[in-house]
């Protein structure tokens, strides 16, 4: 049985909507950093945000009246990749529809405030309406909710390569026939917080651009958004294979498991859409390309649309399916010359089928192969 | 009861045993203590000790003495520097291996809520306070929800893919069931499953400011039931496909014999009073078996004390199973979230393989309402021979899973 997407949405600091969002890419647009503040004295990061007005026209739905912001742009994106598939097959059954929600921080935003009161004033200031906001499943639930899911929903939760965890659970829950179509979609937002926790985890930067493949990875910028993949068996871009991967107990360690995921996945013909994103993952995929698959196009998003954790391997996804449709890749900013490998400069190297990697910053790496 | 037409169901997929176990709860560290306990009926919940909960209306938890786990925070730097609740993953997988030296997953599927919340906690309270943020990063590098399963993994050279679910306090019998569907698919031969999940401030005055969690004894199912208490620990399964199983002469424990999930859209934190939601798990678990409910000899419930919850189970499980013996043993050791469903599992295991009923301590009066065999206060003997256990979340998550003894 082959598994196929059949829909996508997408929701970035860039914009709303695939082909927006892509047509954007295209032009070398680059988000517009804007600083994130705590409070008077604190110390100030910088971070792609989702713009206010992509999110404008999102339906009203009573589940969405106090939710996050990272359920917000689930239900952007989940909405976004249905309507789409539904427009070439009206006929998806939703019952038998299954959701992977796939995350890393959750809605960091509600679990600083509802604890903030704890700390504050005690615990006797604790909300009981942010409480089941902290919980990682908030966003899937809303999400079920808002399309009337009531079968399987699994939220599962990792660094930057759940979202290829994600893709794995869901073709196999399409394989297994629990499910005639899946619903994958990874969210995160920004905020302060996270901002000044991978600071001190020594991962991001103090402001844009984001340096890719350097010698030298001076850090990465925080974005936040979401994207949608729903998985069923028709649709132009086929799942090809996914090695959901291993763990690297230590960052020195990332090279060989990135590596032995390449070595799977490798397709002398396909284009890489990586997760370089100006730490030591750049030098863990640069080295296990330059290995397996030398001559192939390499093109990260990241320097474009920032670091969203959780959902950034599927938004990865989204481009490499968007590429393989359009043949074409989006330029590539702020590249090392040094690098020793191959970007994109238009048409050229774009093959019928696309590799995405994904290593996480937090000891977890994986990859999926698609084609057309 | 109700009528289900599936007594003669066939069943030719792949069978899933269990073939080791490792559990670490407020019952005790393994399978033997852990027994014991069960059968004498012990009440391990006791005043919080590891936060300050007097601004809580609930004041005491089921928790994991410390002094157990500091032989493996005390194994090396790197040891002491992990979560607590990497700890006791840690204990949990090496009783499991130690059960089973050969046992090596392809991929390893475990739920969780909260991962190392405590060290989230400890970093905002230093930032907050302008105090010492010198280990802030070693906090952040080990609060996430996989650290633990992947520092688990790590302490015994296992590195499989891991799956880490997080379906709130359905998180542990979703992560068995999603294992066992891998399994049975053909796709897998040994999963690693099961749940995991460690005491932390912000989720117990989470669950204390929605009135969830009791000031008094935890009662499920009975008449004056008040609420939860708060539990941790974390309890794995190996699954294997039961013919590689057998063909390496492993031990079989018992069987994963169904799973079902459903999704109740009701509301984030109720479950819908109809019971749907739970039924519709129920159904699926029988119908994936190929199960009558009438073959269904005890049910280990999720059973929160809590008074709606205890209300749509126990209406789901009376009409769907009549007047079979139910208990919750969260009665016992609190409610461990993300762990709770792989440790009842566990707990049903040990019912099956010991031929007893597990007690539903602190009942004192039935639920009029209820119609329910509540197994109450005392382990009884019994034969049993297929066991239910349920996990209901937030989200409106639902799990089941059915466990059958191993063949004589």
């Amino acid at each position: 049985m082959s598994v196929r997407i059949a829909g996508m949405g997408w929701i970035t600091p860039l914009g709303r909507g695939v082909d927006y969002v892509w047509n954007r890419l295209l032009r070398g647009d680059e988000a517009s950093a804007q600083t994130i503040s705590r409070n008077e004295g604190a110390r100030a990061y910088q971070g792609f945000l989702v713009p206010n007005e992509a999110l404008n026209n999102l339906p009203p739905h009573p589940r969405l009246r106090r939710a996050s912001a990272i359920s917000r742009f689930a239900a952007a994106a989940g909405l976004d990749a249905m309507a789409q598939a539904k427009a070439m097959d009206p006929k998806i059954e939703m019952e038998r529809l299954a959701l992977v929600f796939a995350v890393s921080n959750g809605g960091v935003a509600y679990t600083k405030r509802f604890y903030h009161d704890i700390v504050e004033s005690g615990a006797q200031s604790a909300s009981p309406l942010l409480f089941p906001e902290t919980v990682f499943n908030a966003p899937a639930s809303h999400l079920a909710a808002i399309l009337g899911v009531n079968g399987a929903s699994y939220t599962i939760v990792g660094d930057g390569a759940v979202g290829i965890l994600g893709m794995k659970m869901a073709s196999d829950l399409l394989e297994m026939g629990a499910a005639n179509h899946c619903l994958v979609v990874a969210a995160e937002e920004a905020d302060w917080l996270l901002c000044d926790a991978y600071h001190r985890w020594r991962l991001i930067k103090s402001s844009p651009p984001i340096e890719l493949f350097s010698n030298h990875p001076r850090g990465t910028i925080l974005s936040e958004g979401a994207g949608a993949v729903l998985l069923g068996r028709e649709g132009s871009v086929k799942m090809d294979s996914i090695n959901a991967g291993g763990n690297f107990s230590q960052r020195r360690n990332s090279t060989g498991v990135v590596n032995r995921i390449l070595q799977d996945l490798r397709d002398q013909t396909a284009f890489v859409v990586a997760s370089a994103n100006g730490t030591f993952v750049d030098l863990a995929e640069r080295d296990a390309i330059r290995k397996q698959i030398p001559n192939s196009i390499v093109y990260s998003p990241k320097a474009a649309l920032g670091e969203s954790v959780g959902a950034s391997a599927l938004w990865q996804v989204i481009i490499a399916a968007r590429a393989l449709a359009g043949k074409q890749l989006p330029p590539m900013r702020h590249v090392a010359g040094n690098a020793g490998l191959r970007f994109p400069a238009g048409t050229n190297g774009i093959g019928l089928s696309a590799i995405v990697s994904s290593c996480g910053l937090n000891q977890q790496a994986a990859g999926l192969r698609l084609s057309i | 009861m109700s009528t289900f037409n599936a007594l003669h169901i066939t069943n030719t997929k792949p069978r899933i045993a269990i073939v080791a176990a490792g559990v670490v709860s407020p019952l005790g560290f393994g399978l033997k203590e852990t027994l014991h306990s069960l059968r004498s009926a012990t009440d391990c919940v006791s005043t919080v000790s590891r936060f300050d909960v007097s601004h809580c209306r609930c004041k005491t938890a089921a928790q994991v003495p410390d002094q157990r786990l500091l032989v493996y925070r005390q194994k090396g730097r790197k040891n002491a520097r992990l979560h607590r609740a990497s700890h006791i993953m840690i204990a949990a997988l090496a009783e499991l291996l130690e059960r089973d030296q050969e046992f090596k997953p392809e991929v390893t599927v475990i739920g969780t809520t909260s991962g190392g919340m405590s060290f989230g906690e400890d970093y905002y309270r230093a930032l907050h306070r302008h105090e010492d943020l010198g280990r802030s990063a070693q906090w952040i590098a080990n609060y996430p929800p996989q650290k633990p399963v992947l520092d688990a993994q790590n302490a015994f050279g296992i590195s499989a893919p891991c799956f880490v679910i997080a379906n709130a306090c359905a998180s542990g019998t979703n992560a068995i069931g999603y294992a066992f569907e891998c399994i049975q698919s053909g796709k897998y031969e040994r999963v690693l499953t099961g749940g995991y999940d460690a005491l932390s401030e912000l989720v117990f005055v989470g669950f204390d400011s929605l009135q969830a969690a009791t000031p008094e004894k935890c009662r499920p199912f009975d008449r004056d039931r008040t609420g939860m208490v708060i539990g941790e620990g974390a309890a794995l399964l190996a699954l294997e496909n039961l013919e590689s199983a057998r063909k390496r002469n492993a031990t079989i424990l018992g069987e994963i014999i169904g799973y079902g999930i459903s999704t109740d859209n009701h509301h984030l934190t109720q479950p819908d009073p109809s019971g749907s939601g739970p039924r519709r798990a129920m159904e699926q678990a029988l119908r994936s078996a190929g199960c009558a409910p009438e073959r269904v000899d005890y049910i280990n419930a999720h059973g929160t004390a809590t008074p709606f919850n205890d209300a749509a189970e126990g209406k789901a499980i009376s009409e769907l199973f009549g007047r079979v013996p139910v208990s919750s043993t969260k009665s016992m050791i609190g409610h461990s979230l993300g762990a709770a469903g792989a440790i009842e599992a566990v707990i049903c295991l040990l019912a099956l393989q010991s031929q007893f009923l597990p007690p539903n301590i602190n009942f004192r009066a039935p639920d009029p309402d209820l119609d329910l065999n509540v197994v109450a206060n005392e382990s009884r003997d019994a034969k049993i021979d297929i066991a239910l256990s349920n996990s209901f979340g937030f989200g409106g998550t639902n799990a089941s899973v059915l466990i059958r003894k191993a063949a004589a």
